[in-house]
């Protein structure tokens, strides 16, 4: 059952009535059994794993809670608690995700638990805020565990941070017809972006990288960019399915995406895209190893022996280089996953410590890095590395992409890109263009989007033309949508994290 | 303190002015790659170390608010 099914919204209409019907504060108990249910439906083996994380992240906090209240000084103690916790969290983590690598008798008996990845980065963001007394422990297991597996943000996150999102599940909210709206419209937006778009992209991506071996670079690269657009599609879909679905319940999910495609650096693109993945890095990996005192201490070695520019290069490269390798291996266990993170990291480091050598050679070069035109060229160029970056993760084996990048350079036949031979890849002539005309609708939508509220200015709109918008919306997603047997959709890239 | 620390962080990031905004935190004139060249730069400078309970929008938010920061910082 994922945001894609029949039953999911079953669930979801019922949860929302019950919720709508029992007094205010009896809400948030609502949807705790929503959340119970959804994981019953996705497999009943599964509670257990997460009802156990759940336990270990509200028992730790609360020890921690009880440390600060006999002595607020006692700060060791709780980093014992907190350490023990998060041992115990990301190596519950570690093992199941690390299960493609033990035989196939052993790994056919580990349960994945979905959303696994997301609740346990939220429970150990909880409890090293505990720790860091950010925030005061909670004291009702229940309502901790609703904290853990929310439901619509338990499949793809985004990963939720408990002051943000506690206060916001543990108030009852009044029905609002207007919330309502906007839920639905951005719950929408999200079914085209994944029916409509990056399911038509994925016949034809699947098709090229199952068979990636017999096809021509040219083939690969046009595969490659429809790769990343569905990539984009899909993961964005799902967090407007989620958003949506919480406004509903007068919840805002913390945000995800911020059109990551209009960024102009390596760097700018990751504080747009998954944007909570990166202020967990950014927060509990990145600030921490900035400000420690042996980071001071290697800085000032560091300038002595060798001057401020190598001690500046060495504060670039430290901690983004470990920031790099973890997001790597959180998206997948593969060694592609690693050298993926390391191909980031290895970017975004290089234009750090290179940031004055590229000024100057902007300026040898007379480049007005201030024109409309040297932007679009930046925005190109950090889709053309996403393009690259997805290239090494696809296949999730090196000699693979390795294969792809000789075929692009070694076997380019650019008259495939004019001629019929694109249409021979799971997409018909008509459902080609028709994937070209909707990447000019995202694109559009996205521009609008950057320019402000759509929904706000959509609903300003008289009503004749507002519900024409929403017609014309259900119509394609239903005439033009992507349905597998069953009416099942293709299930969503990053739930597999 | 405050001009030392002006002089230096606008040599190290020219883009940046630092004395045209109280808020620059606030406002996204530093992202979290920019904070930690400052970091960087005053660690080296005055040879503190800058905990992470610091680095709150208050301390760089503006030029008198490091300033502060390395003085208290300083003084430990």
């Amino acid at each position: 059952m994922t945001f894609i099914s029949v039953e999911f919204y079953l669930l979801l209409a019922i949860v929302a009535a019950v919720y709508f019907i029992v007094p205010l504060k009896f809400r948030w108990f609502i949807l705790l059994l929503g959340s119970l249910a959804f994981y019953v439906f996705q497999g009943i083996e599964m509670l257990p794993l997460m009802l156990l994380s759940s336990f270990v992240g509200w028992l730790f906090g609360l020890c921690m809670g009880k440390v600060y209240e006999r002595d607020p000084k006692q700060k060791k103690k709780a980093k014992l608690f907190s350490g023990i916790a998060i041992v115990i969290l990301i190596g519950m983590l570690a093992f199941v995700k690390s299960s493609r690598y033990m035989p196939e008798s052993v790994a056919s008996k580990i349960i994945v638990p979905i959303g696994i990845s997301y609740y346990t980065f939220s429970i150990v963001s909880y409890l090293i805020d505990v720790y860091r007394r950010k925030y005061q422990a909670e004291p009702n297991f229940l309502k901790f565990t609703l904290f853990t597996a929310y439901f619509p943000k338990v499949l793809q996150g985004p990963i939720a941070r408990y002051d943000k999102l506690m206060p916001q599940l543990a108030e009852g909210h009044k029905f609002e017809y207007g919330r309502f709206c906007f839920g639905l419209q951005l719950m929408l937006w999200g079914f085209f972006k994944k029916l409509v778009i990056a399911d038509r992209l994925s016949i034809f991506t699947n098709t090229v990288f199952l068979d990636a071996a017999n096809m021509s670079g040219s083939v690969i690269l046009v595969a490659a960019i429809f790769a990343t657009l569905e990539l984009y599609c899909d993961f964005s879909a799902c967090m407007d399915l989620a958003s949506g679905m919480s406004q509903i319940f007068g919840i805002e999910l913390e945000q995800n995406f911020d059109h990551p495609f209009f960024s102009k650096s390596a760097a700018e693109f990751w504080r747009r895209w998954h944007i909570t993945l990166g202020a967990w890095f950014k927060d509990y990996v990145y600030m921490p190893i900035v400000t420690s005192p042996r980071m001071a201490k290697l800085l000032q070695m560091v300038k002595k022996h060798f001057g401020t520019r190598c001690g500046k290069s060495v504060m670039a490269f430290v901690p983004l280089s470990v920031v790099w390798v973890l997001t790597g291996v959180w998206h997948g266990t593969g060694r592609a996953y690693v050298v993926w993170g390391i191909y980031w990291g290895a970017m975004i480091i290089i234009s750090q410590i290179f940031a004055p050598e590229i000024k100057k050679l902007n300026a040898f070069l007379h480049i007005n890095v201030e024109s409309e035109s040297w932007k679009i060229f930046q925005m190109v160029r950090t889709f053309a590395l996403f393009s690259i970056g997805r290239m090494i993760t696809i296949p999730n084996s090196l000699s693979t992409t390795a294969l792809m990048f000789r075929k692009i350079f070694l076997d380019f036949r650019p008259w495939q890109l004019v001629d019929e031979s694109l249409y021979t890849f799971g997409l018909d002539r008509k459902n080609f263009l028709l994937a070209l005309f909707l990447f000019f609708i995202l694109w559009s939508v996205s521009m609008l989007q950057e320019k402000g509220s759509l929904r706000l200015r959509i609903s300003e709109y008289n009503v004749v033309f507002r519900w024409m918008i929403y017609y014309i919306a259900i119509i394609a997603i239903i005439v033009l949508g992507i349905y597998g047997p069953g009416y099942d959709a293709s299930s969503f890239v990053y739930i597999g994290y | 303190m405050e001009e030392k620390i002006y002089e230096l962080l606008s040599e190290e990031f020219p883009a940046i002015d630092f004395k045209g905004s109280d808020t620059l935190v606030d406002d996204g004139i530093l992202d979290s790659l920019t904070i930690t060249g400052i970091i960087a730069t005053l660690t080296m400078e005055f040879g503190i170390t800058i905990p992470y309970e610091e680095i709150i929008e208050e301390n760089f938010n503006s030029i008198a608010g490091l300033a502060k920061m390395v003085e208290k910082l300083s003084n430990k």
